[in-house]
């Protein structure tokens, strides 16, 4: 186990001030502080080399915990152990082994090539020229970055400038690595490549990734198991795959009819959830769906048919909905 | 150290990146000193005394004062406020790195820059103006001049730094640095010697620490100081430098608790 939370809770004292001048005079005096409970007593572990997916709606705690992860926040109450250190003590051997990477944040020198960024990075984290040269080397390949290595920060566009964040964030080869939103504000093909990168460095150097993310595209195409977060709590810690048998174990059935069919025949095959001729959609279970096409290919004249998984922003947006507050 | 060393090059490289700006701003430099020179000119005339400074004096005190600037007051750290302020501190937190000796090795990068810079300057004007400057030889006034440099360097260092970190608790940094600038303006002897003030306020003046950034090392410099008093100069200057490291020591823990505490 890399990774153990148990019962980790992050308050926030915030202040609140009436609208208006009169709201500024009073908050001037006498200031209403509230607690807001940013992580509420959440645990989960982690093994060695899992890539997972923190995922949950704006301000649900996510960032929040992975600072926590990463020794940023001291925790109102609950432990920590990330590889046996307790997070907030920073040691330089902890800190040797892990790497933040927030979608918003840059560290890169924004006057000077990346390559001086990666240069420094090396010094800081002690790693030796062989290696260094071996990391970038394959870094470089991995994202096909060798012509934007020279050129200023300032002259990288969004997409070319994570990529090299993610480099610098590399150098060290962290054991552990903490993404918070990488792709966030990138085209689809950016994302798409970032993602196959994410996937590849997981697989090759054996890192534990956790990613946070807003696309469930990028939660969908790398992690096998999620955590969903929600008002500082967790809803669900699984596998994707059980995560949708729970919440959605529909398939849905789109046909397209070529002839005219009976409705008293039609409602024969299950639950419809819309019949307007020629198009008819069904919902039914998982283990229903193969039968239940070959019924409809059987007894009605089909143009055309397809069976669709349920889209995971879907599943997603009914896990949210069911917890709320 | 290496590490160190890098910060320091890449701070040089950077200032280089914008050649035109630092230009500009060395031109205002020499500008500014050039104009308190001339007044000073004037008002010592060739061959006499004024308050105890004849021309050679004077002329190396307002010289010297562009030397001393580039040396001690020339840093990056100023930026440290606003780095608090927008969060960027969470990549130092995260990396084995020296906060402190980051922006000491940032400051000396900049520093370097100026110092060659400003060299270049005094010898075009020496070569212009040809002006009969005061050069020092003897060697225990030498060494003290630059063991009092060193020592501003850090008393410097950490009040610029303490300022910095109000950024922790306010997103106003700049007000009390513009306090700051204008005190050291004229506190810290760059538009005139402050031994010209009269007695009570040049005695207070002597406990304040802006005097020991450029004033005093230049005193030592023209060798206007007896042992004594660059002694107890020494001390007070030293007095400073700890006073301000342990306050901002102080205040960084306190900062970095309401910051990992709370977070932004």
């Amino acid at each position: 186990m890399i990774i153990s939370v148990s019962h980790l809770s992050k308050n926030f004292q915030v202040h609140q001030k009436d609208p208006g001048l009169v709201g500024s005079v009073k908050s001037l005096f006498a200031r209403k502080y509230e607690t807001v409970k940013a992580v509420d007593d959440i645990s989960f572990n982690i093994e060695e080399g899992e890539l997972i997916g923190f995922i949950g709606p704006n301000g649900a705690g996510k960032t929040t915990t992975l600072k926590c992860l990463s020794g940023l926040l001291y925790p109102t109450s609950g432990k920590i152990s990330v590889m046996d250190f307790n997070p907030y003590n920073r040691k330089p051997e902890f800190l040797r082994q892990i790497s933040l990477v927030m979608g918003q944040k840059n560290q890169l020198w924004w006057d000077l090539p990346a390559t001086d960024t990666f240069l420094l990075n090396k010094e800081i984290y002690g790693v030796e020229d062989k290696k260094y040269n071996e990391i970038v080397g394959e870094l470089t390949k991995l994202l096909d970055v060798k012509d934007i290595l020279k050129i200023p920060v300032k002259k990288l566009s969004l997409g070319q400038r994570m990529k090299m964040e993610l480099m610098a964030s590399l150098i060290h080869n962290p054991k552990v690595l903490f993404l918070d939103e990488p792709t966030i504000g990138l085209d689809v093909l950016m994302q798409k490549k970032l993602r196959e990168f994410i996937r590849e460095y997981n697989i090759r150097f054996k890192a534990t990734v956790i990613l946070t993310s807003h696309y469930m595209q990028d939660v969908e195409q790398l992690c096998k198991r999620v955590i969903i977060i929600n008002f500082g709590k967790i809803i669900f810690d699984g596998l994707l795959n059980s995560l949708v048998e729970k919440y959605s174990p529909h398939k849905r059935i789109k046909v397209m009819l070529a002839e005219y069919a009976d409705p008293k025949q039609v409602y024969k095959l299950g639950k419809i959830s819309k019949f307007e001729y020629p198009e008819l959609i069904l919902d039914v279970p998982n283990k229903k769906a193969n039968s239940t096409a070959a019924a409809i290919l059987k007894n009605f004249q089909v143009e055309d048919i397809t069976i669709e998984d349920p889209q995971i922003e879907d599943v997603i947006a009914k896990v949210y909905a069911e917890n709320k507050r | 150290m290496k590490k160190y060393y890098l910060v320091a090059r890449n701070t040089w490289d950077e200032v280089l990146t914008y050649r035109a700006s630092f230009v500009m701003w060395r031109v205002r430099s020499v500008i500014q000193v050039l104009t308190i020179y001339f007044l000073w000119q004037v008002v010592v005339p060739p061959g006499k005394a004024l308050l105890g400074y004849t021309q050679p004096l004077i002329a190396t005190y307002i010289l010297g004062t562009l030397l001393l600037e580039s040396i001690v007051l020339s840093s990056r750290s100023y930026i440290v406020g606003s780095e608090i302020n927008n969060g960027n501190l969470m990549n130092f937190l995260l990396r084995p790195i020296n906060y402190f000796a980051y922006w000491f090795s940032r400051d000396l990068g900049d520093k370097a820059m100026n110092i060659c810079f400003s060299i270049a300057e005094l010898t075009i004007i020496f070569l212009i103006l040809r002006p009969s400057l005061f050069i020092q030889t003897d060697i225990f006034y030498l060494s003290f001049f630059i063991v009092s440099i060193i020592l501003s360097i850090f008393l410097y260092f950490f009040i610029n730094f303490l300022l910095g970190l109000i950024g922790f608790w306010s997103p106003e940094i700049w007000a009390p640095r513009f306090i700051f600038i204008t005190l050291l303006g004229f506190f810290a002897g760059s538009l005139f010697p402050l031994d010209i003030l009269p007695d009570t306020i040049y005695n207070i003046v002597k406990f304040l620490p802006f005097s020991y950034l450029m004033f005093f090392p230049i005193k030592i410099y023209l060798g206007q100081l007896s042992f004594m008093e660059i002694i107890s100069g020494l001390m007070i200057s030293a007095f400073w430098v700890f006073a301000i490291y342990g306050l901002v020591k102080i205040v960084w823990m306190k900062g970095l608790r309401s910051y990992t505490a709370y977070g932004k």
